[in-house]
C-alpha cells in the first residue's frame, strides 16, 4: 500500500492528481489524505482528514509514504521507519504562503529515508523502483538531549528573569 | 512557589510540523517541569489527554489576522489561570502572539524555530526576535552565537 498525505493547513491538488494518475497505471493500492482540496481522487481510496491513530497506522503499513515536503511527515515517517518521497509545494503556484519547501528539498534529500521530487516525472521515477526506496538505518525517536537540557537550564537558571 | 513544586512552562505550537517537533523537544521535559500544552489542533487533545494536559485555542495564522484578537484573549486567560513560569514555542502565529503577551509579563520565553526554515530564520521567529528570551535555530549557519544559539536539532 502506498499512503499519499499532504497536511492539514493546506490542499495540494497537484501531488493528488500526480498519484492518481500514477493509482490509474499500476496494481497498487493508494490511499489519499487531501485535505480541502478541489480535486477528488478516481483511482485512489481518499479522505480529507484523517485521525492520529489512523494516520500513524496507515505510514506504518505503507511501503512508501508520499507526502508534501513538510517537517511533521518527514518526522512521522522516520519514528515508523518507513521511506518517504516528499514533493515541495510551489509559492508561484499558490501552494504555500513562501517557498520554504522547495529550500527544504535540498536538505531534506540528505536524511536517510527521504527522497525529494519537485516535479511529476522526478515522483514517478521514485515510484518505478518502491522496492529499492528504504531507511538504511534504524532511526531513534528520542529527541536531542542537549537541546533539551540546554532548554532546561535556561528555565531554571535565575527563575526571576 | 513551594520547593518541591515544579517549575510551570506552557508548550505552544500550530497543528502539524510544528506540533511534532514541540512534542519532540518538550516531551523529554516533562519530568523536570510541569508542562501545559497549548495548540489550535483539536484532533491532539482527544489523542493525548490521559498523559498529556493539552488546552486548544483559536486557530489563526498570518492569513486569518482578525481571529488573532481571539486568540490574544485565550493566552491572556491561560497565563493568568497557570501562571507559568516559561513558555517554549515552536511557531507559528499562535506562539508569536504568545511571546509578544508574555513580553510584559514575568515570563521567560524560548523560541525553538522549526526545522522547516534552513535559510533564514522563519516570519514569526523574525517576529519575535526583538522580545523572545532566547531564540534557538536547529541550523548553524542561521545562529549569530549571541541572540540566535544552535545546540544541535531534533533530528
Amino acid at each position: 500500500m502506498i499512503f499519499v498525505a499532504v497536511g492539514t493547513q493546506f490542499s495540494f491538488n497537484r501531488l493528488i492528481e500526480y498519484m492518481d494518475d500514477w493509482a490509474a497505471e499500476h496494481d497498487e493500492s493508494v490511499i489519499a489524505q487531501i485535505s480541502d482540496g478541489s480535486y477528488t481522487p478516481k483511482n485512489m481510496e481518499w479522505e480529507r482528514f484523517l485521525n492520529g491513530e489512523q494516520y500513524n497506522k496507515n505510514i506504518k503499513e505503507a511501503s512508501v509514504f508520499v507526502s508534501h515536503a513538510g517537517m511533521g511527515n518527514i518526522i512521522s515517517a522516520r519514528e515508523q521507519q518507513t521511506p518517504i518521497i516528499v514533493m515541495n509545494r510551489q509559492f508561484k503556484l499558490g501552494e504555500h504562503r513562501n517557498d520554504h519547501q522547495a529550500d527544504g528539498l535540498k536538505w531534506m534529500g540528505k536524511l536517510d529515508g527521504v527522497y525529494t521530487a519537485s516535479t511529476q516525472e522526478e515522483l514517478n521515477q521514485h515510484l518505478s523502483h518502491i522496492e529499492k526506496l528504504q531507511l538504511k538505518n534504524t532511526i531513534s525517536t528520542v529527541g536531542n538531549q542537549n537541546l533539551t537540557d540546554y532548554i532546561a537550564d535556561f528555565i531554571n537558571d535565575d527563575l526571576t528573569k | 512557589m513551594s520547593k518541591n513544586k515544579k517549575p510551570k512552562v506552557l508548550a505552544i505550537a500550530s497543528p502539524g510540523g510544528h506540533w511534532i517537533q514541540l512534542n519532540k523537544i518538550c516531551n523529554p521535559l516533562e519530568d523536570r517541569f510541569d508542562l501545559t500544552y497549548v495548540t489550535p489542533g483539536s484532533e491532539y487533545a482527544s489523542a493525548v489527554k490521559n498523559s498529556r494536559k493539552v488546552l486548544n485555542v483559536t486557530d489563526a495564522s498570518a492569513d486569518s489576522k482578525i481571529k488573532l484578537i481571539p486568540l490574544a484573549f485565550q493566552l491572556l486567560w491561560i497565563f493568568i489561570k497557570e501562571r507559568p513560569t516559561a513558555i517554549i514555542s515552536t511557531g507559528a502565529a499562535p506562539g508569536a502572539i504568545a511571546f509578544l503577551l508574555a513580553k510584559f509579563l514575568p515570563i521567560k520565553t524560548i523560541w525553538v524555530d522549526s526545522i522547516a526554515n534552513v535559510s533564514q530564520i522563519s516570519r514569526s521567529g523574525r517576529m519575535v526576535m526583538k522580545h523572545a528570551d532566547k531564540v534557538i535555530t536547529q541550523w548553524e549557519p542561521l545562529s549569530d552565537g549571541e541572540k540566535v544559539v544552535y545546540k544541535g536539532s531534533i533530528l
